[in-house]
């Protein structure tokens, strides 16, 4: 048999060669069991020792954020000292004790610190850190300090903490900070490498926190059997972040902010020709120091579940009816079109009439303007002349005029801003499961209905009347050299005839000269001239029977006031948007303010 | 007649084949309680789930292929065996010739996956060298010569990448076949004495990482916070652990992160200091009881080729195991190589398993 050739071969002497070449690694192997034996339990107690004694920590250095200027280099927010007492779970023995101790030190109670500590126990882990109380202050430090041998466990740490200078005046533009949750770590995994630094949450903080954080260094130091630092070994420092100056205006934002004591509203005031962003406005405020630091959670708490959402930023997310502020845009649309023009006068007396619908479309006044052109239309804000030109436009022949003036779109200044709306037939049939009627087309021609738009789109949209055609990208970051900046164009609107822009800014500032203007109650003739528009957003459509004197007794359902211009018209330095929720009249509340904006930043403000 | 090298009597593969699962289940169990106790100390180790998840999913791989292995019948792979070495030689030049980061170019990126060629060499050239040796009824010098330079080509591509630790490793792997199939003692004797003689020239070649680890091993104390830190700590936490341990995932000196590398190569050192003296012996236990049954193979099997593949493939496995540990404890120089079936580190668990399959599958059909 062939097999047997293989019986030729000294079979046998592989297993006893394997053996004889595994004998080595047998040998060894069993040293290192002697070594383990050696290791634990002849010196067991000495490595024991050393291990307890060998606390060489690295701990991360946290940068120095960086501050937040205005324009003009006034100081919006900084960093200051914040001493905090920290405990390390693993070296307290007995947790009852430590707490009853410090809460007769720190003259706290008992209930808050056994809180706190049950919290952050299950947060961190054993040999980890994290904060039992906040914010001490000088006589709560000396206590400690002095007592700061006897207890293990414990350390105070001076921290830098955001602070907002002119806190609720700010807190909206500015935003707070805090620490990183383990979503934005998912989120973004390069969060993981500074755990211990905070974050911007919100507004600019958040913006430009790349820019504003810096970067971490590392320290190692030697740290003894119960968490004392003995020396420091090897320091890596760390980046500091960097500065940021912003287009905002701080004497300008603090003036307006004035206006907006027990209001709810917003605010948006910038340059037309730079698209820079000069005063900010969301009201009510808050105080972003509160979230800078929270040392108390249940003002957080207090802040986060108000029912008039303060840290709601309605400038850029709140979205409104622009209710008559979209007229201008209806009316250019009209006059390119060739629906009507310029001066075509249309009789408005008080009621619109679509066939085959006896149920009148009503304007705001009751027995009507009598016959009006465009210009009236505008001044007097005619809302029969509006039904009329956008029952003949028709949803198709309004919407790209909208459009080309950013209303339904981000403006691009900052990636948290609301998108508005500007709804079409798709949008309805979606959203409502219901087809476009004329009616919601006659309602568009006044700013009511679907269309919503921040007080940010409607600033952006004015400012495109305010130069003629041209949008810029508005921005909260300030140029280095303002007279040599180049702004970014986002639209360039064209009309057939260039002397509709005149002729509609002429309107717009009839609004306030012309004796019947809505917003004639504004009118000085020693202030700039300003160009502009009321709006009365209904947020409750008035039914057949009801009048609106019985709605406006709960004053939730009272109507927005709003009012968007720019000034002065000779060469526009400022357009301002203004919404006073529930405010009713934008020519009583409103408008004053822009006037007051314009007249600032142009007069009161440069003059000095 | 025309040799069939690796097949024999038709009755006994008929008898055999019958028994997909007839292995050895005691080898499968061991393999499975280190690979799952290995996944626990990783997590200990580096507090990951990312990293337990990933070696899970190689653990998971590696028990397809080791099963799939020793269900296969290895007798029909007898072409694969032969020209296996060619694979592991591609990947070898592959990864000297890709651009790498890094000073070292140890690893090959498809991608979704990253693996180590030198891992898979010192797994396919004993099987190659055994498969050429046993190709003829009679071993000619000239085979065992061609075995000896196919296998210091393998060793100085490691060499070059450059991994110390592992190059030896294929050394030892091509050059068991050779010794084992009946290499002349006297022979033997002179190359040994040879091997001493380049000793210095393999010193002169060092990387100076390298030479500073067998200094460090020489006076691990004398440079605490240097490079003496790794087995300085590593003793501090096998010391601390005494009898009992401190626990699981209660390790101050790894969780604290003193031990480097502490959850791939160092990771015995996590254990001795979490389950101590006691952890220890049983893990030693279990090595033991394993290599022991992987040997009976060796022993029993009626099959040169077998005899070889598994006897070398076990002394690998032995050797892994203890010079790692013997240099975690601070017996032997650090030379970078993981715990098999327990460190953190993907390829290395296939391989291991896939070599256990194959061991399996030697065991049932020879």
């Amino acid at each position: 048999m062939k097999n047997f050739s293989r019986e030729r071969f000294k079979t046998g002497e592989e297993y006893s060669r394997a053996l004889f070449f595994l004998s080595p690694f047998i040998f060894l192997f069993s040293i290192s069991l002697f070594q383990v034996l050696n290791l634990t339990l002849l010196q067991g107690d000495k490595y024991q020792t050393i291990a307890e004694s060998n606390r060489i920590y690295q701990k991360s250095i946290n940068p120095v954020r960086g501050f937040i200027y205005d324009r003009k280099g006034v100081l919006l927010a900084e960093n200051i000292v914040q001493r905090d007492l920290y405990v390390t779970p693993a070296y307290i023995e007995d947790s009852t004790k430590t707490i009853l101790t410090l809460s007769n030190l720190l003259d706290m109670p008992y209930e808050l610190l056994e809180k706190n500590f049950s919290r952050g126990v299950k947060k961190v882990k054993k040999y980890d850190s994290f904060p039992l109380a906040k914010a001490l202050n000088e006589e709560q430090i000396a206590k400690i300090k002095v007592n700061l041998e006897s207890i293990s466990g414990i350390e105070v740490k001076a921290t830098l903490k955001r602070y907002v200078l002119h806190e609720e005046t700010l807190a909206h533009i500015l935003g707070y900070v805090g620490d990183i949750s383990s979503d934005e770590i998912k989120r973004d995994k390069l969060l993981a490498e500074i755990q211990n630094t905070q974050i911007g949450k919100t507004g600019i903080e958040k913006e430009f926190d790349h820019i504003l954080r810096g970067k971490p260094g590392i320290q190692t130091q030697e740290r003894d059997v119960k968490g004392k630092l003995v020396r420091i070994l090897d320091t890596q420092g760390a980046k500091d972040g960097k500065d940021v100056y912003l287009t905002i205006d701080q004497k300008l934002q603090d003036h307006l902010f004035k206006f907006f004591e027990n209001r709810r509203g917003a605010l948006v005031a910038l340059e037309p020709k730079t698209g820079l962003v000069r005063a900010l406005i969301s009201s009510p405020s808050f105080n972003p120091n509160i979230l800078n630091s929270i040392v108390d959670t249940d003002e957080v708490e207090k802040l986060f579940s108000n029912k008039e959402s303060p840290i709601f930023n309605r400038a850029i997310s709140g979205q409104y009816p622009p209710a008559s502020t979209l007229k201008p845009f209806v009316g250019l649309a009209a006059i390119e079109n060739t629906v009507i023009s310029w001066d075509k006068k249309i009789k408005d007396d008080g009621k619109f009439y679509v066939e085959g619908d006896p149920r009148p479309y009503r304007g705001w006044k009751e027995n009507g303007h009598g016959r009006v052109d465009m210009r009236k239309a505008i001044a007097e804000s005619s809302d029969v002349y509006f039904y009329t030109i956008a029952f003949d436009l028709t949803l198709a022949g309004i919407r790209p005029m909208l459009d080309s003036f950013g209303f339904g779109k981000k403006t691009g200044l900052t990636d948290f801003e609301a998108n508005g709306l500007l709804p079409d037939k798709k949008w309805k049939l979606g959203y409502k499961g219901d087809f476009w009627f004329k009616g919601d087309t006659i309602n568009l021609g006044i700013g009511q209905g679907y269309i919503l738009a921040t007080p940010l789109q409607l600033a952006m949209a004015y400012s495109g009347l305010a130069n003629k055609g041209l949008i810029y990208k508005p921005q909260f970051i300030q140029p280095a050299d303002e007279k040599s900046f180049k702004p970014k164009k986002v639209a360039e609107i064209q009309l057939s005839d260039d002397k509709t822009w005149e002729k509609m800014e002429q309107a717009l500032v009839d609004v306030i000269s012309a004796k019947n203007g809505t917003a004639h109650k504004i009118f000085d003739a020693n202030s700039a001239v300003i160009a502009g528009k009321t709006g009365t957003a209904q947020i409750k459509s008035i039914l057949p029977g009801k009048e609106y004197d019985a709605i406006r007794e709960n004053p939730a359902l009272r109507d927005h006031a709003l009012f968007v211009g720019y000034g002065p018209v000779e060469d526009p330095k400022l357009v301002v948007a203004v919404i006073i929720e529930n405010g009713e009249s934008g020519s009583e509340v409103a408008a004053p303010i822009v006037k007051s904006a314009i007249n600032f930043y142009t007069g009161g403000f440069d003059a000095e | 007649m025309q040799n069939k090298p690796l097949s024999f009597s038709v009755d006994i593969r008929l008898n055999k084949r019958r028994n997909l699962l007839n292995f050895d289940y005691s080898i499968v169990l061991t393999v499975f309680l280190l690979g799952l106790f290995g996944l626990a100390m990783i997590y200990s180790a580096s507090g990951s789930y990312t990293l337990v998840l990933r070696q899970a999913m190689y653990f998971f791989l590696g028990a397809i292929l080791m099963i799939t292995a020793a269900m296969s019948n290895f007798r029909k792979m007898e072409p694969i065996y032969l020209n296996a070495v060619w694979i592991g030689f591609f990947f070898l030049v592959l990864v000297l010739v890709l651009p790498n980061s890094g000073t070292t170019n140890r690893w090959i990126n498809l991608g979704f996956i990253g693996f180590q060629p030198s891992e898979l060499m010192r797994f396919l050239l004993p099987i190659s060298a055994a498969a050429y040796l046993t190709r003829n009824p009679q071993i000619k010098l000239s085979d065992w010569i061609i075995v000896l330079v196919t296998t210091l080509v393998a060793f100085i591509l490691v060499f070059l990448q450059p991994d110390f630790g592992t190059s030896a490793i294929v050394l030892l792997s091509g050059i068991m076949p050779i010794i084992l199939s009946g290499f002349p003692w006297r022979f033997i004797i002179y190359s040994f004495l040879g091997g001493i003689g380049t000793l210095p020239f393999l010193w002169m070649s060092l990387m100076d990482y390298q030479k500073e680890r067998i200094y460090t091993f020489i006076s691990p104390e004398a440079d605490a916070l240097g490079s003496g830190w790794n087995i300085a700590q590593s003793k501090i936490a096998i010391g601390s652990g005494q009898f009992f341990g401190k626990g699981y995932m209660e390790g101050s000196q790894s969780q604290l992160d003193f031990i480097p590398e502490s959850h791939t190569d160092f990771i015995f050192a996590v254990i001795v200091e979490e389950f101590g003296f006691l952890g220890a012996l049983g893990l030693f236990l279990l090595y033991a009881f394993l290599i022991h049954r992987l040997l009976y193979v060796a022993k029993t099997s009626n099959s040169k080729f077998a005899k070889l593949v598994s006897a070398t493939l076990s002394i690998i496995l032995a050797a892994y195991i203890t010079l790692n540990i013997s240099m975690v404890v601070g017996i032997f120089p650090v030379v970078g190589m993981p715990l098999p079936f327990i460190s953190q580190g993907g390829t290395a668990l296939v391989v291991n398993m896939i070599t256990i399959g194959i061991i399996l599958s030697l065991r049932r059909t020879t």
